[in-house]
């Protein structure tokens, strides 16, 4: 079978981009290796127009049924490679071979690491990527987010449910989360940001009990903690894009048109691949559904 | 065989150890660690480690959702 129009990533850009497809009649598969993606990661969304608090993983479900319902097949599979095939597109995935007449590359990013002794040899024993996965096993902890972010504001107020004390630990003066979650975080007691700050080791023995600072804190350049969640930025999903021959930026990222075109006719990208530079599930979506627009265009057209 | 799962309930990879589980009509005992001190306590002992999830197949343990190491373990 010959799809449409296959959508590679399973996040709010590609599953928003399958519904819109489904509603335009194009035969549409969404290949992903996480169906959700960063949404599920995330603890409570309040920036999602027309919800006031809802969590990633619930909008994630919700997207997904709304594609599912309209006929979209959603498979979870790792995508190893995408060539031409004539005209056409040969997705070649973990499930099988997949033939499109369009594509999109939805394909997001993934965390970046902090790069300092100790990260590596701590994963899982108080370094931690995912706050939403492992804040639970901090109750009554002493914690701390690297990054200024709003993902890591985000990710502080979380742990700070859980936790006794969580420190900021970001490399520049002001952390840069959304005004409203800035002032979330100037109201809450267990919450300290530690400005101006680099983490240079993390240490510890069976588990995490220390971090060295590159300049002391309250006096002292070691700051005893429990756990350590890395949120300094994200590279990128771009490999299957670039490999193909799509124009990728100096970041590394997909550079897209209004139309989420990219440099090569029947190739569109959405999302947090892409080179915009105000990354959200809104705008995720935004992007995949003009995406399917342009995909429609292009299979009608051709 | 003796299948134990160890999840919280808001992690996604979790969540996708379950359906994979389920896919295979594979039963299994869930540990709910976010719940239970204990529960957590006895995840860390067997993995050394506390991210979620963790899967014990009759002693042999795996961490994280590893499609390919449970795939080993229960075929494609």
């Amino acid at each position: 079978m010959i799809y449409d129009f296959a959508i590679i990533g399973g996040g709010p850009a590609g599953l928003s981009a399958a519904i819109y497809a489904a509603r335009f009649r194009l035969k549409a598969v969404v290949l992903a290796k996480e169906p959700g993606g960063t949404l599920t990661k995330i603890h409570l969304m309040e920036n999602w127009p027309g919800e006031q608090g809802i969590s990633g993983a619930a909008l994630a479900d919700r997207l997904v049924n709304h594609a599912k319902d309209l006929g979209v097949d959603i498979m979870q599979t790792e995508v190893q490679s995408v060539s031409r095939k004539g005209k056409n597109f040969l997705i070649r995935a973990d499930e099988g071979n997949f033939e499109a007449i369009s594509i999109l590359f939805a394909t997001g990013t993934k965390h970046r690491h902090l790069g300092v002794p100790g990260e590596k040899e701590f994963y899982g024993r108080g370094v931690s990527y995912c706050a939403v996965c492992d804040a639970t096993f901090f109750k009554g902890k002493t914690v701390a987010v690297i990054g200024g972010s709003d993902s890591a504001a985000n990710e502080a107020l979380l742990l700070s449910e859980h936790a006794k004390k969580v420190y900021i630990i970001y490399r520049k003066e002001k952390i840069r989360a959304e005004p409203i979650n800035c002032e979330k975080i100037a109201n809450n007691k267990k919450i300290e940001v530690i400005a101006n700050t680099n983490v240079k080791e993390i240490e510890g023995d069976k588990f995490v009990k220390s971090v060295v600072l590159d300049k002391p804190y309250k006096g002292s350049a070691k700051l005893p903690l429990d756990g350590i969640f890395v949120e300094v930025g994200y590279h990128p999903h771009s490999e299957l894009a670039k490999s193909l021959g799509v124009k990728i930026d100096e970041n590394g990222e997909i550079r897209i048109g209004c139309e989420s075109e990219t440099n090569m006719p029947g190739v569109f990208a959405a999302g947090d691949v892409t080179s915009g530079s105000f990354k959200q599930a809104i705008t995720a979506a935004a992007q995949g559904v003009t995406a399917s627009n342009s995909a429609y265009k292009y299979v009608t057209e051709r | 065989m003796n299948v134990t799962l160890y999840f919280t309930p808001t992690c996604p990879y979790c969540r996708m150890a379950k359906e994979y589980l389920a896919k295979k009509n594979i039963k299994y005992e869930g540990m709910n660690v976010a719940e239970s001190r204990d529960n957590a306590q006895e995840m860390i002992k067997k993995s050394g480690q506390m991210g979620v999830p963790v899967i014990d197949i009759d002693g042999k343990i795996i961490v994280g959702f590893d499609e390919k190491e449970l795939n080993k373990v229960f075929g494609k």
